[in-house]
């Protein structure tokens, strides 16, 4: 056994030899955690959450994601604080085609117009016959209208010279009138 | 040339006879521009003697009326769309009801052509074509071509239901929302459709085509 064998055996021997502890060390040290104040609960996360962010990481995207992310940051850019008559309101059903039996219901965000109407096959294109109403505090313009089942042209006639389509149905086809519109079905079953 | 010469002979021989001439229906002497009243009187008069649904017509006349269009313009479109919704109840039948022959007629407006409209009359039956053929002309006004819209619609008509077509359409109009291409859209949503319906015996997807 070399010198530094033995002594390396010396120092394992005094290891597990038994420690005397003394019998208040775990009331003092109870003691102490009682006094010391606990840490605010916020702090741990937050410099988590700041070391996540400043970690630089590798993200895989496929074309086809990168393309979506692409188009939905166009449209947040475009969409935020643009409030333009013809955009629709966030959670309005898309028109096109409607379910028999239902009331269809036409929204417009027109936050500058004085009046909006509704003008359309239903109701002979005469803008007095259809007003919309403005709900308070907002530029959002609503009617709803009960529809038998047929395909119909409309448009939203705002302050009685502006035609503007609906964002939220599709285009009527070839207007021959060169005014923009948009066509509603409401089926038969 | 053909049509112009018979516009031209429609509003002439208007403005002898409008003075005597009662318009049939009172909605267009009050709306729209004295020298076309007649012509399209008589144009009205013609769909109805050949059965077909008339207020689709007085509705384009009061249309025009409504956006200040010229009567020359106004008596156009009228007659443009009288030929549409024959040819559209020649390809359905003459038991589809008013409301499918408007459709119809938007669909051959879109691009859809008479023998699109007969087949899914074939496919569908007795249900009604209403809705498949206004899919049609939305998914083809939302830059669909026309001959994978009518692929995709005829394929789908003898499963789906009005309320399946609905789905279908939106599901392709918000693929084409977030920047998908027209025929990749419906190619993607109607695997999907197809995938779902392998345990019934349906026909094969058609493969989209370029634009």
């Amino acid at each position: 056994m070399s010198e530094r064998d033995r002594r390396l055996e010396e120092a394992i021997t005094r290891l597990r030899e038994p420690v005397d502890v003394d019998p208040a060390l775990q009331e003092r040290v109870m003691r102490a955690v009682r006094t010391t104040p606990a840490p605010r609960r916020w702090v741990r996360p937050v410099w988590a959450a700041a070391a996540w962010i400043r970690r630089p990481r590798t993200v895989r995207v496929s074309p086809l994601q990168g393309l979506a992310a692409a188009a939905v940051l166009a449209a947040v850019w475009v969409g935020v604080g643009v409030v333009r008559p013809g955009a629709t309101p966030p959670g309005t059903p898309d028109l096109g085609v409607a379910s028999a039996g239902n009331a269809v219901q036409f929204v417009i965000v027109a936050p500058d117009a004085d009046a909006v109407a509704l003008v359309g096959d239903f109701n002979d294109w005469r803008g007095d016959v259809t007003p919309m109403s403005r709900a308070e505090g907002n530029g959002v313009w609503s009617v709803t209208v009960p529809l038998e089942p047929g395909r119909y042209r409309y448009a939203f006639l705002v302050d009685g010279g502006l035609w503007v389509s609906d964002p939220s149905a599709p285009p009527a086809p070839d207007d021959e009138f060169e005014r923009p519109g948009s066509v509603v079905t409401v089926g038969e079953t | 040339m053909r049509q112009r010469l018979l516009m031209a002979f429609l509003l002439a021989g208007a403005a002898v006879v409008a003075p005597a001439a009662q318009a049939q229906d009172a909605r267009l002497a009050a709306r729209v521009p004295a020298e076309a009243v007649a012509p399209i009187d008589a144009i009205v008069r013609s769909a109805q003697d050949a059965g077909l649904p008339t207020e689709p017509l007085i509705d384009r006349a009061l249309e025009g009326a409504s956006k200040r269009a010229s009567a020359d313009l106004i008596v156009r479109a009228v007659e443009r769309l009288a030929g549409e919704l024959r040819a559209a109840r020649d390809a359905m039948g003459q038991r589809s009801s008013a409301a499918e022959i408007t459709a119809g007629a938007s669909a051959l407006r879109a691009g859809a052509d008479p023998e699109a409209l007969t087949a899914l009359r074939e496919r569908r039956g007795t249900q009604s074509l209403l809705v498949p053929v206004a899919v049609l002309a939305d998914l083809v006004a939302v830059g669909v071509p026309a001959d994978t819209a009518i692929a995709a619609v005829t394929v789908l008509a003898a499963g789906f239901d009005d309320a399946q077509y609905i789905a279908f359409r939106r599901n392709v109009e918000r693929d084409i929302g977030l920047g998908a291409s027209p025929v990749s859209a419906i190619g993607v949503r109607l695997e999907a459709t197809t995938d779902a319906f392998t345990s019934a015996p349906t026909p094969s997807a058609p493969t989209p085509r370029k634009p």
